[in-house]
């Protein structure tokens, strides 16, 4: 289990999230910023759900009351050329 | 059994039905001012946040540190942060990741130079471990800057950025370890007031008597206010700020820069954090981040720093700050009603709360004002005394772009 990736843009395994959740970040939202998972290039699209599964798990709550932490844009990473105006002298 | 505790030293405890003080708002300012209060042994001590410590924008900050201001009392209450700041991680046996990388202002234009050369005169009165750079020095410190956006600048070298959530979570644990009570999700819904004192806070999670309250609720601190009858003269501006992909360090220390309105550092991670501001603020309580705050961002970053055009933005946010008008915060007691205390109107609130902490700690035990904290009182927009800093960079409806 230790080896279980669940965050794979930052490396966060099943048991560093149950370390956090043992120490007390025990909220979705402080979870992920103790740990960095949902922070990376994929931004929680991949992570999100297995680890509200796993905090939900742990902490004996229903899932639906591990609510995913806001969505932030872009949807997908956009290079900062792309969105600079480009008349700007 | 408990229920969740949200982060280490925070507590699902009922409420006990009277505290010593009683602190609104569970973010940097309000937690830190428990810790401070608490070394102080003022009793029992309870924080009350309406969601999870951090949530507003101690969490959402740029995260800089500087105290190389203009006037002597900004010099004065943030040279005080700063020295707390550089030994903060031993004070709360939690490493807050202060990065000492130096913090940069740049300077863009000759008549900014001759400003900050004047600038630097006062620094150094103050003992601030200034330089005054010029083109050269600053194109050797930040090589990949815009050539055309530099003439020149000043390095305040012992200055630089920590990591705003585990600076939180130290305040939290060193204050939970000295009693402390940290209560999330637990909203103030109003205040007991007999004969001009504050009596007691009603809450979501019940009613509790006591004869201190600090109002330290961020960008709600207007309206918590006016739940005591308070009025504070602050408004509520949205500002927005951006992540990238983390990328080989290429930036060393802080640089803000008032040419175009913006503030930026690599964090150890090696992503490039920064925000920036449109030249008048918008008032909003809002905290949905727009496509033309990120285009701004990206179009004036860019500008900064070129090679930034092929990477990619990860993550946009925003945050509301109080602003008052002179863009200083409100620290002291509120004249209309005894052991009400005031802790917000923030804009530089990351850098300036270890020493607002220990300095409002210190008023509200001992009843006598600490010198430093004394031009900060909310007397002034009254009395006219407005503190004429002219060294942030900050978007400002009242004294234009300062």
């Amino acid at each position: 289990m230790s080896k279980t990736i669940l965050c794979l843009c930052r490396d966060v395994t099943v048991q560093d999230v149950r370390r956090a959740v043992a120490e007390g970040y025990d909220d979705m939202e402080t979870l992920k910023r103790f740990t960095g998972a949902c922070t990376g290039p994929c931004q929680g699209k991949t992570c999100v759900d297995g680890i509200r599964q796993l905090l939900a798990d742990l902490t004996g709550r229903p899932l639906d009351e591990v609510p995913a932490p806001p969505r932030r844009p872009p949807v997908t990473p956009v290079r900062l050329g792309t969105l600079a105006a480009r008349d700007e002298d | 059994m408990l229920g969740p505790s949200v982060i280490p030293g925070a507590t699902s405890r009922e409420l006990a039905p009277a505290y010593d003080a009683v602190i609104v708002g569970g973010g940097l300012q309000g937690v830190a001012l428990a810790y401070e209060l608490a070394k102080r042994q003022f009793g029992r001590i309870a924080v009350l946040e309406a969601a999870y410590p951090g949530a507003g924008a101690s969490g959402r900050n740029g995260e800089m540190i500087r105290s190389a201001f203009a006037t002597d009392e900004w010099i004065g209450l943030f040279d005080d942060s700063l020295r707390r700041w550089q030994t903060l991680s031993a004070e709360l046996d939690f490493n807050v990741l202060f990065t000492r990388a130096g913090y940069l202002l740049l300077a863009s234009t000759d008549a900014a130079c001759e400003a900050g050369a004047r600038n630097v005169v006062l620094q150094r009165r103050h003992g601030l471990h200034v330089e005054l750079l010029g083109h050269d020095e600053v194109r050797a410190l930040c090589p990949e800057m815009s050539p055309e956006m530099v003439a020149g600048g000043i390095l305040q070298t012992d200055a630089g950025f920590a990591h705003h959530d585990a600076t939180l979570w130290a305040y939290a644990q060193a204050a939970a370890r000295r009693g402390v009570e940290i209560h999330p999700y637990t909203t103030v819904t109003g205040f007991g007031v007999a004969g001009d004192a504050v009596r007691s806070v009603a809450s979501s999670r019940g009613e509790i008597s006591t004869d201190v309250v600090v109002n330290a609720s961020g960008g709600q601190a207007r309206e918590i206010a006016l739940l005591a009858g308070v009025d504070v003269p602050i408004e509520t501006f949205r500002l927005e700020a951006m992540v990238t992909e983390p990328l080989a360090p290429f930036l060393r220390p802080a640089v803000s820069s008032p040419a175009i309105m913006g503030y930026c550092h690599q964090t150890t991670r090696g992503e490039f954090v920064g925000g920036t501001e449109p030249d008048v603020p918008t008032p909003s309580t809002s905290i949905k981040s727009t496509l033309d705050g990120a285009r701004d961002m990206a179009t004036k970053f860019v500008r900064l720093f070129p090679r930034l055009a092929g990477v990619r933005m990860m993550r946009h946010w925003s945050g509301v700050v109080t602003q008052t008008a002179d863009v200083a915060p409100i620290l002291g007691r509120a004249p209309e009603v005894d052991g009400f205390y005031l802790d917000c109107g923030w804009v530089y609130g990351f850098v300036g709360a270890p020493a607002a902490a220990a300095l409002m700690a210190e008023l509200i035990a001992t009843g006598s004002t600490p010198p430093t904290l004394e031009p900060f009182g909310v007397e002034r927009f009254s009395t006219g005394r407005l503190i004429r800093e002219t060294s942030l960079v900050v978007a400002s409806t009242d004294a234009g772009v300062t």
